[in-house]
């Protein structure tokens, strides 16, 4: 019996990751809050062992297959990819952290207001006698998108410290980092430029191929851990309305509902079920259940009133499961090297091969 | 202690190819034949580092080319493994070459690399084979540089091709009538391949440069006019308007400034983009004129009928033409070329190399999936000054793709040498089977090999034939004192005794 090894970031990431893992119905109990080992509890196959990371490493310990899976930066997951790594994503898009990698140049460049701009004052530095100096740690990723537009003459410096602070400490010109409200670029008298983004990024969850091929076990419990948060990712957003509407029979309190316009037909239509009144005197009655997504759900409401709804309830959903987990049926593919495009691929421009 | 497991296997890079015998030997045949040729038309052979400043293919090379490269930072120098050759080149030429008297004539080959998606036909290692015509313009001096691609093809067996001609001049007069920026003429450059070849669609092209250009209209900076600045303060000298501008931007307390660059820089920069015309309708006048130059392409007994009047509506000048007829018709004097070419000229053929600057042509090989192109190169007359000639120099040449020159020749190969494999029976029999391999040695184009396991002749045999050697000869005690030898032909197994004397005769006969 061998245990799911699961890497999960830890610092300024940990407390998103703990409640994104919480709200899929799993939990991570470990002793006390400074050890970095853990029990991740909630998965059917058992409790899943879990050690506690920076983010920027864990791409590099589910690479060397000390972890099973590991949850880090989609961004850092594009930089520090190569075509003969053994990582898998197995989940791209959690939901959480989302930040883009972008170009930011300093606020006084009033002139400078787009990638094509950029280039051009590179050559104009150029002409001076100086290269353009972008300070970034993402050097694969900005060097890749600062040629594909064009961009030839530049050079990447390494900062030590806040990259942000670099152009005011005058070691750069101009910076590409992660924002994710650019407060950080303003207070620093940054500013984003026209296409400009490098990578958008969220929370991702990604596996060593070698490690899930050849471990039945573990590939069962990552299929569990991706129904759990397969399920959970597509119930945000969606509520369950529940009406009760006076009528004749179901066929007909249906036929009204449909009839009256609005009411989203749910994830596959409405179910109707006989409601027993305490007083007889009062017909009969049906309740009426449907879920729609959240901003459909006062227009749904108004339907059900026009179409004869007294009371009306909606609570939130806590999981939507399909009849089976098409992310793990996507990991399944990229494991037997079936998968059509790698997410190497995604990341790297092959603009016109 | 490694212990009893063995260690695991190292792959190779991928996207590089280990070249195996006997293909090794195929290329190097391919090579060597094609630069034979070169020097018979008095090409010296050069061979350049393939590790380059990575600065050298940045200022010329293109953005397709140095979005490809695989460069790296090794102690704080900037450097690159050749994505090509004749930056190469001509960096050797404007350091150690400037001296030697003009025309000067190069032959090379040598491995570049560049990061593509790996498919038949493209490696990110692969062989260019070429040569630089330096210090010579004109169509006298074009015309030898098309003649020795296509004589090259040739002399490799291969007879049936397609020959592309253009000419950068038409494309170059259109954008500089446009008046578009030296940026943005790169842009258009690098698309007007991909539009051409139909495997980008115009609109797509034209969004992606106006969207590298700063979008439509300055990206809202500027107004609906065409001056893009109110009459006013366009019609001002540059400096009043800088200052104007500066008294404004202060006023409203916005900081103008930025480290490395001067505040004054700053704002002129602002005025004169603010002056431009909106990019968009230039850039779609470009390539509906370079997709009306690839309608337009023919065979050259057409061109008169059909480019010419493209480029007489247009006000253009039809030099371009006339470079590419003029070569063409000295092409012909050079002699007869395989009856089987075909010949198009078109001029929206660009290379994706930003250097040409004139004629510029691509030579294809049918192959079973679709035409493989084997051979591009070109007119650059603007490169030597670019990488600090002092001078400019006109420079053409072109450049073979080995690996695929091979591939569109697979089938034709008679060259391999023959191989003999000669064995001593014991131990004892080896010094006296090393002298017989010593004189076989002296065959032109047979490859001898001396049996060095010493396992006997059955083991020796065994090989001989798995390996598909052509004769084997033995020597033995009872041979060495009879003086002779055994000849035996691994085809038809037949054995023949014959005199130590006569041992290189008969060896001779036998491979016929």
């Amino acid at each position: 019996m061998s245990a799911l090894r699961i890497a999960l970031p830890s610092k300024g990431w940990e407390d998103d990751t703990l409640r994104f893992l919480g709200q899929c119905g799993l939990r991570v109990d470990r002793s006390n809050p400074r050890q970095y080992r853990a029990r991740m509890l909630g998965l059917p196959t058992g409790a899943a062992e879990v050690v506690f990371q920076r983010a920027s490493d864990i791409f590099e310990e589910v690479n060397a297959g000390t972890v099973d899976l590991g949850v880090t930066g989609y961004d850092i997951v594009a930089e520090h990819r190569s075509e003969e790594d053994h990582i898998v994503v197995v989940h791209g898009e959690l939901g959480f952290r989302r930040c883009a990698l972008v170009v930011a140049v300093p606020e006084g460049w009033v002139d400078v207001t787009s990638v094509s701009d950029l280039a051009e004052v590179a050559v104009e530095l150029r002409s001076a006698g100086r290269e353009m100096r972008v300070a970034t740690k993402y050097p694969n990723l900005t060097r890749q998108f600062l040629y594909d537009r064009g961009m030839t003459y530049f050079e990447l410096v390494e900062v030590s410290g806040a990259i942000e602070a670099a152009p005011a400490l005058e070691t750069a010109d101009v910076i590409c980092d992660i924002t994710s409200s650019g407060v950080t670029l303003r207070e620093n008298r940054l500013k984003s430029i026209a296409g400009g983004v490098v990578v958008e990024s969220q929370a991702c969850l990604i596996g060593n191929r070698r490690e899930l091929q050849a471990d039945a076990e573990r590939l069962e419990a990552t299929r569990a851990l991706l129904e759990l948060m397969e399920a959970y990712l597509r119930s945000r957003q969606q509520v369950s309305i529940t009406a009760n509407m006076p009528g004749e029979s179901a066929e007909a309190v249906a036929r009204r509902v449909l009839a009256s316009g609005g009411v989203v037909g749910g994830l596959r239509g409405p179910t109707i079920a006989r409601v027993f009144p305490k007083d007889a005197a009062d017909g009969e009655w049906f309740a009426l259940t449907v879920v729609v997504s959240e901003d459909a759900l006062l227009p749904s409401v108004e339907a059900l009133r026009r179409a004869g709804a007294s009371e009306v309830t909606a609570i939130q959903v806590r999981y939507v499961f399909e009849h089976r987990s098409w992310t793990f049926e996507a990991l399944k593919r990229q494991l037997h090297g079936l998968a059509d495009a790698s997410a190497l691929e995604k990341t790297t421009a092959w603009s016109s091969s | 202690m490694l212990g009893d497991r063995p260690a695991a296997p190292i792959q190779r890079v991928r996207g590089t190819t280990d070249v195996l015998p006997p293909e090794d030997a195929r290329l190097r045949r391919l090579e060597s034949t094609l630069r034979d040729g070169f020097a018979s038309f008095g090409y010296q052979g050069i061979e350049t580092p393939i590790l380059e400043p990575l600065e050298l293919f940045l200022r010329k090379s293109g953005d397709e080319i140095i979005a490809r490269m695989y460069s790296f930072s090794h102690w704080n120098r900037r450097l690159c493994l050749r994505p090509e050759l004749t930056a190469s080149v001509m960096r050797a030429f404007v350091d150690e070459l400037q001296g030697r008297s003009l025309p000067l004539r190069l032959h090379y080959g040598g491995p570049m690399f560049r990061y593509e998606r790996p498919s038949r036909g493209r490696s990110r290692q692969f062989t260019g084979v070429g040569i630089e015509l330096v210090g010579a313009s004109g169509a006298a001096a074009d015309a030898e540089v098309l003649y020795l691609a296509c004589a090259g093809l040739e002399s490799v067996g291969i007879t049936r091709y397609r020959l592309v001609v253009g000419h950068l001049g038409a494309a170059l007069q259109l954008l500089a009538q446009l008046g578009m920026s030296d940026h943005a003429q790169g842009l258009v450059l690098d698309q007007m391949e991909p539009i051409a070849r139909g495997r980008v669609n115009p609109d797509a092209a034209v969004a992606r440069v106006v969207d590298l250009l700063g979008g439509p209209i300055g990206n809202g900076v500027a107004s609906e006019t065409a001056a893009g600045l109110p009459p006013t303060l366009a019609d001002l000298p540059p400096e009043q308007a800088t200052a104007i501008a500066a008294d404004i931007l202060s006023r409203a307390s916005l900081p103008v400034e930025g480290g490395a660059r001067q505040p004054g820089r700053i704002i002129q920069r602002l005025l004169a983009k603010a002056r431009r015309p909106d990019p968009t309708d230039q850039v779609r006048a470009a390539f509906e004129f370079v997709a009306e130059l690839h309608a337009a392409a023919a065979p050259p007994n057409r061109l008169e009928r059909q480019l010419r009047p493209v480029l007489e509506k247009r006000g253009l000048s039809t030099a371009p033409l006339d470079e590419v007829t003029a070569a063409l018709g000295l092409l012909e004097a050079y002699g007869p070329l395989s009856p089987s070419i075909e010949i198009e000229v078109d001029l929206s053929l660009a290379r994706g190399l930003r250097y040409y600057t004139g004629l510029v042509f691509e030579i294809y090989v049918d192959a079973v999936d679709g035409p493989l192109q084997v051979c591009g190169g070109g007119r650059y007359d603007d490169l030597v000054r670019a990488l600090g000639g002092r001078e400019a120099v006109p420079a053409c040449g072109f450049s073979f793709g080995l690996e695929r020159v091979a591939l569109a020749g697979a089938h034709e190969d008679g060259l391999a040498p023959r191989r003999v494999l000669v064995v001593g029976v014991t131990q004892e029999d080896h010094p006296a089977a090393i002298a017989v391999a010593r004189e076989l040695r002296a065959l032109s184009d047979v490859a001898v090999e001396q049996d060095v396991r010493l396992r006997g002749v059955k083991s020796a045999l065994r090989y001989a034939d798995r390996a598909g050697l052509d004769l084997v000869v033995l020597i033995g005690e009872r041979e060495r004192e009879e003086g002779v030898v055994v000849v035996r032909d691994m085809r038809s197994r037949a054995e023949t005794r014959v005199s130590r004397g006569d041992v290189v005769d008969a060896v001779r006969q036998r491979l016929g």
